[in-house]
């Protein structure tokens, strides 16, 4: 079968904005990856596909489900066919999430201080105090430079006219960076020379970047600050990106009992004796990080940090308690934060979103229950989510029970059409439903965004779910330089 | 380093190294056994290789596709090749930032290899032969690329500690079984009973250049224990033991360090200045595993003062 048929059988669904075409023609930024594909045989893309899969399982880029005690090797899936933002949509996206993110950080700051943004009454208090990740040890702790979200993941989408949406914050240990590296990596090998023709600017930045920012937050002051990522260790599903992040920024990949606290000061047992610790980029979470503070039976942690951390002998990226900010009833308000911190309006606007707890919003949410997304608020990976739409009515039934019983649990959004791209399956072209995960790096001197990110796409036909767990799959992300 | 890190990559090489001399017992054992007039057991190999009780032992001592596949890949065998290099691979895996990353895909390829269905299947049904070469060539690359890409620091010098200590244990243990099988006469076995010996430590083309006069046990075991020249032997392991032991001097844990270098140099001694004359006046067994209990202690020693960190 010839390429060009591919690319007239690409049928899009109606009401959905497709990333490649618009109504009847390839939309300009992706002209260079079609007339690439048009020239190639589907044996050959069907090749490519297949290095594509070599190479992420001999590198080892899979992540380990282990089961009876063996543990499988999973390729978390990739999509040859890579996405394309323009330099245009990518600065709007750039201004709305450095604005943003300002102002979760200074929600952060205000909520585990003076709390004025409750006083006056923009969010309301019983949302926070019943949020499970407001963590009342957090009141009144100093943190360096006062910020508190290092390292974001927002996750964007965009509906059937083209703009993009705020899905969500992930503002605790939002992970794929490391997807979005080897998925850059894996595409060089597979198309030569197309990444330069098309002016694609780079993401191999990130690791420095974020190298950088840690070493300014030590409060020591060295040359050369001792920083390490505290992993959960080899059975956690993310283990491949905590050594990638590590190997490309040159430091010290530990787990809980390589550390111990000892007089207020985190150390590390090496081979030479203890070693003082001043930087923990941490993928732990705030749960299970010190026993002796949250929970007593966690093997992952290290007892005392907590302690080192609020006397200023160490620092922890991200900050303890982040979870307050990226509650899923909190982000309804973070317009409001916008305006309220920043005096400002919001660039990138939130999906509209329903607070159950409130009766008017919720009644109209039940007498619309087929054209809404219900989501419980702490709960990530895709899980405890009902699509409306496809939910059958004993489902629909179920969840509305939950909902009377903890309103709290559960918030309500429409259900957007995501934007579709195109997917290279089985020798033909489909379109599928895509994300858009960009990561941003706050330090002390500012925010930066590395153009691009993690674009996750819903493998199943028909399915607006990203998430890995539940079958999805990632593309490269291109962002052009103009 | 953390001494996570440092134990890690010891085992890691202690199993590799573990996994290069079973393969190589088994390719040639397995072609002895084609050879032999009598019934070959395979009886020496699995009690230095398992820890099968005589009962079970004897029971598959006599049938050599059944010793491959316990030895290769039963998963009920914690010391069979499938086992160990899982080990070894996921040892590497969580040190991934402390070894180059051509190390670290030399092994999970390896990994991959020895759990792709083809290899059993080539291990049961065809030539066994073809399939331990394959194998034996993983772990040739696996010692190639740890000696042209690593960085000569800490990490280094446990790869070789670990190395060389599991060398000395395999070369011991392989020269204890085979003669606490036979009366100590040298005159008793056939020669091919030393071919075999030899051949399965890669010794036998060493062993015709230097004693061109036929095979007589005595010089087997000044080669295997003696030789300064012969890469398994067990002064060759030691005296490399102790040179890459000193890479770690001035790295802080002098006390320690100075221990384990007294001990290590007692074995040196201990071997350095025996002779076969002296050896087999002491009993070359009571040698033997006397030697092998200090090279444990030294284990036990780098355990104490280097590893311990829970």
């Amino acid at each position: 079968m010839q390429t060009t048929e591919l690319l007239n059988n690409y049928l899009v669904d109606p009401n959905t904005w497709d990333e490649m075409y618009s109504l009847s023609s390839v939309r300009h930024q992706y002209e260079g990856v079609v007339g690439v594909l048009q020239q190639m045989s589907v044996e050959e893309l069907n090749k490519k596909e297949e290095l594509a899969k070599r190479l992420f399982m001999s590198q080892g880029i899979t992540f380990t489900v282990y089961s009876s005690g063996e543990g499988i090797e999973k390729i978390f899936p990739f999509d040859i066919i890579p996405r394309i933002i323009t330099a245009g949509e990518w600065n709007y996206i750039e201004t709305g999430i450095t604005q943003r993110l300002k102002a979760l950080n200074l929600f952060l700051k205000d909520v585990y201080n003076n709390q004025f943004i409750l006083k006056d009454g923009i969010v309301p208090c019983d949302i926070v105090y019943s949020c499970p990740h407001f963590l009342r040890e957090m009141h009144g702790f100093p943190v360096p430079y006062d910020i508190y979200v290092h390292i974001a993941g927002i996750d964007l989408i965009r509906d059937a006219d083209g703009t993009f949406y705020i899905l969500e914050d992930n503002l605790r240990t939002p992970s794929g960076v490391s997807y979005m590296l080897e998925n850059r990596e894996i595409t060089k090998r597979l198309f030569p020379d197309l990444i330069p023709k098309n002016k694609v600017r780079t993401v191999t930045e990130y690791p420095a970047i974020l190298h950088r920012n840690l070493s300014s937050l030590s409060p020591r002051q060295t040359s050369q600050p001792t920083i390490v990522l505290l992993t959960p260790g080899i059975y956690n599903s993310a283990y491949f990106e905590h050594t990638t992040l590590a190997r490309l920024m040159g430091v010290e990949l530990v787990e809980g009992r390589d550390l111990v606290v000892d007089n207020h000061r985190v150390y590390m047992k090496t081979t030479g004796g203890l070693q003082q610790v001043d930087v923990i980029y941490r993928r732990v979470d705030d749960y299970f990080l010190d026993p002796l503070v949250f929970q007593p039976d966690s093997l992952l942690g290290v007892a005392g940090i907590m302690s080192a951390y609020r006397k200023g002998n160490v620092a922890i990226v991200n900050a303890v308690g982040n979870g307050v900010a990226d509650d899923k009833a909190i982000y309804a308000f973070v317009p409001a934060m916008i305006r309220y911190y920043l005096n400002e309006e919001p660039i990138l606007k939130n999906v509209p979103t329903y607070q159950l707890g409130n009766p008017d919003e919720r009644d109209y949410v039940f007498s619309n229950m087929n054209r809404m997304v219900i989501k419980k608020t702490n709960e990530s990976g895709g899980y405890g989510m009902l699509m409306g739409h496809s939910a059958t009515d004993e489902e629909i039934h179920r969840y509305q029970q939950e909902i009377v019983k903890d309103p709290r649990q559960f918030i309500a959004q429409p259900i957007i059409s995501l934007s579709s791209a195109p997917c290279y399956m089985n020798g033909r072209l489909k379109p599928r439903r895509v994300d858009l995960r960009p990561y941003a790096l706050c330090g002390p001197e500012g925010i930066r965004i590395v153009p691009g990110g993690l674009t996750r796409v819903a493998l199943r036909e028909g399915s607006l779910v990203v998430n890995s767990s539940q079958g999805g799959g990632s593309k490269d992300t291109w962002v052009l330089a103009n | 380093m953390l001494s996570r890190v440092a134990d890690s990559l010891y085992w890691m090489s202690r199993y590799m190294e573990r996994t290069d001399g079973i393969l190589r017992m088994l390719r040639i054992n397995y072609a002895s056994s084609q050879d032999d007039l009598q019934n070959f057991s395979w009886k020496p190999v699995l009690s230095i290789f398992t820890y099968l009780d005589p009962g079970g032992a004897a029971a598959i001592a006599h049938r050599s596709r059944a010793v491959l596949q316990y030895m290769v890949t039963d998963r009920e065998n914690s010391n069979s090749v499938l086992n160990i290099v899982t080990h070894a691979r996921e040892n590497a895996r969580s040190v991934q930032d402390h070894i180059t990353k051509e190390l670290w895909q030399c092994l999970n390829d390896f990994y991959h290899t020895i759990r792709d269905e083809q290899i059993v299947r080539g291990l049961y049904a065809d030539d066994p032969v073809s399939i331990l070469d394959v194998l034996i060539r993983q772990g040739v690359l696996y010692y190639g690329i740890t000696d042209i890409t690593m960085a000569r620091g800490e990490g280094y010098a446990f790869l070789n500690i670990g190395k060389f200590i599991e060398r000395g244990v395999q070369s011991a243990d392989i020269l204890a079984v085979r003669f606490s099988d036979t009366q100590f006469d040298s005159s008793l076995t056939d020669p091919s009973y030393w071919k075999y010996l030899l051949l399965s430590i890669s010794g036998f083309e060493y062993y015709l250049k230097t004693y061109r006069s036929g095979f007589d046990a005595r010089n087997v075991v000044e080669q295997i224990v003696l030789s300064a020249n012969f890469p398994r032997s067990i002064l060759y392991s030691v005296s490399r033991l102790q040179l890459h032991f000193q890479r770690l001097k001035g790295d802080g844990n002098r006390e320690a360090f100075q221990r384990i270098e007294f001990m290590i140099g007692k074995i040196h001694s201990k071997v350095q200045y025996s002779t076969v004359y002296s050896i087999l006046n002491q009993g070359l067994h009571s040698f033997l595993i006397s030697i092998k209990e200090d090279l444990s202690e030294v284990g036990n020693a780098l355990n104490q003062y280097y590893f311990a960190y829970t």
